[in-house]
């Protein structure tokens, strides 16, 4: 794999065209690091790397075409048996913060380590859950805050 | 022309628009080193730095009460009401500036000077004898400011005389304003001291006793009245590495330790400028979707200051808007700038558009 900072770069144009969000927004939730180390720890350099390469390879042969992107990721990634468990945990982990034990066929075939389990990556993961602007509604208790905020409608940024 | 003691009501006035300055433009540099933290990191540093903000916010008000009181209008949507940092602050303290930056040593170094405390009573709170005409415009602009107190406890030691003196020499005519504008202590919570009425002599003296108290400590104590301890040496704390507790002397901290990591920071770009957003983009359209929110806000703080106080409950919830937008931009890099990552610009209203 690349140095730090293209393995980021890569996650986070992965991670944008899984989540529909931009870089922006992923970046802003402050969550991107931790999101890239929970997904390395859980399936480790070698499917990780797999991944991010075959993400590189369809956004580079899509070349910006919208179509040809979907179709590439659908082929390459999340119908893949190895990758598409991954991709798919990695869309759940940016919406609600949590990161789901991968299923047993996927342990069977390509576990390279000790099984990962079910775990909030951290207490800002929930709040910045992008779960929450999609729904347009604030995580509770933790952001509207402010005396009496409940009563207004939340003001938040919608995808 | 000679520096002159606060005379008329109308010097007053001005004194009190260049406090409500003076308490505002701690807010953006102690909130950009908040926001800079990583998230969930630096717990005891957050909550050092969140209360004293807090307070500055109380101080603010307070300042509004007394401006109030004695039949002034607060605007906090003049232009130059927000500084352009880096700045000098609006009371004339012009061996230092502050600036919005990242957590640091040497910003939470600022921070002492900012609280820096009182040097003594007395006459020499006048650091120079010469003062430019402007220098008590409401509006004044921070980097030409003429004033010289040596901190900020020097110039509400001033206001205070000046109070003390006008109402000797006016009765409580000098306590003219509506008191419907007063902003009561209802709408103040999560931070120490209370919002304080002013009507009179008395509340008067007790509202800036609190600012005073809260920011430098009183007389060489760093406790205050009600058991606080005082910015100075909460900002202090730290440095050292250690919380002050009940007995101690300032310098010497011997409560428990405080875990800091200097290290758990966004590297924000120093006193950033809406010129430093030129390239079209998501950063360049938070950034002056901040500062507009950010004036808006400052806007409805100026109603809520002129008899609408109910406006405060929403204006919180304001806060925690302006908190979530600092942050996304804070963890934002800055593009073509590896290492540096962008800061929210604290301008107003209508600011200056960027061709």
């Amino acid at each position: 794999m690349a140095d730090d900072s293209g393995v980021l770069e890569a996650f986070l144009t992965l991670s944008a065209t899984l989540t529909g969000y931009s870089r922006f927004r992923l970046l802003g939730t402050g969550q991107a690091e931790p999101y890239l180390a929970t997904t390395l720890d859980a399936v480790g350099d070698d499917a990780l790397g797999e991944l991010l390469s075959a993400s590189t390879a369809v956004h580079d042969e899509a070349a910006g075409d919208e179509r040809a992107l979907d179709q590439g990721l659908r082929a390459r990634i999340l119908s893949d048996d190895k990758l598409g468990p991954v991709a798919r945990n990695v869309i759940k982990m940016w919406f609600v913060g949590t990161w789901y034990q991968l299923p047993q066929e996927w342990r069977d075939a390509h576990a390279s380590r000790q099984p990962d389990s079910t775990h909030v990556v951290s207490p800002a993961s929930y709040t910045e859950g992008l779960l929450w602007p999609t729904i347009g509604a604030n995580p509770p208790g933790a952001k509207g805050q402010g005396y009496g905020t409940w009563s207004s409608p939340p003001t938040l940024d919608l995808p | 022309m000679t520096l002159r003691r606060i005379a008329t009501v109308e010097d007053l006035h001005s004194y009190l628009h260049i406090a409500m300055q003076l308490e505002h433009a701690t807010i953006p540099p102690y909130l950009t080193a908040l926001y800079s933290m990583h998230p969930t990191t630096n717990a005891d540093a957050y909550r050092v730095i969140r209360v004293v903000v807090v307070e500055e916010m109380l101080h603010l008000t307070l300042a509004a009460n007394l401006l109030n009181a004695v039949g002034g209008t607060p605007d906090l949507s003049s232009e130059g009401f927000v500084p352009t940092y880096p700045a000098h602050l609006p009371d004339g303290e012009t061996d230092f500036e502050v600036g919005t930056r990242a957590f640091s040593r040497e910003t939470i170094e600022t921070f002492l000077k900012i609280e820096r405390p009182a040097v003594a009573e007395g006459e020499t709170r006048f650091v120079s004898r010469e003062r430019s005409s402007r220098a008590l415009l409401p509006a004044v602009d921070a980097h030409e400011d003429d004033l010289h107190f040596y901190s900020i406890g020097e110039f509400y030691a001033e206001i205070g005389e000046g109070i003390r003196r006008l109402h000797e020499e006016m009765g409580d005519a000098l306590f003219c304003g509506d008191p419907a504008r007063q902003v009561g202590p209802e709408y103040y919570y999560s931070g120490g001291g209370a919002i304080v009425k002013v009507t009179d002599g008395a509340s008067a003296a007790e509202a800036m006793r609190t600012i005073s108290e809260q920011g430098e400590g009183l007389g060489g104590a760093i406790f205050d009245e009600e058991g606080e301890l005082a910015h100075y040496y909460r900002f202090q704390q730290l440095l050292l590495g250690r919380y002050y507790q009940p007995g101690d002397q300032g310098g010497s901290p011997t409560g428990p330790p405080l875990d800091i990591d200097w290290d758990a920071v966004y590297p924000v770009k120093a006193d950033a400028q809406l010129g430093d957003y030129a390239e079209p983009g998501e950063l360049h359209d938070a950034i002056h979707a901040y500062s507009a929110t950010y004036g808006e806000f400052l806007a409805r703080l100026d109603e809520a200051f002129s008899g609408r106080p109910d406006l405060l409950m929403p204006a919180v919830g304001d806060m925690f808007r302006i908190k979530e937008l600092a942050t996304q931009i804070i963890r934002n890099p800055m593009p073509g700038q590896p290492g540096v990552n962008a800061a929210p610009v604290f301008r107003g209203l209508a600011p200056v558009e960027v061709s």
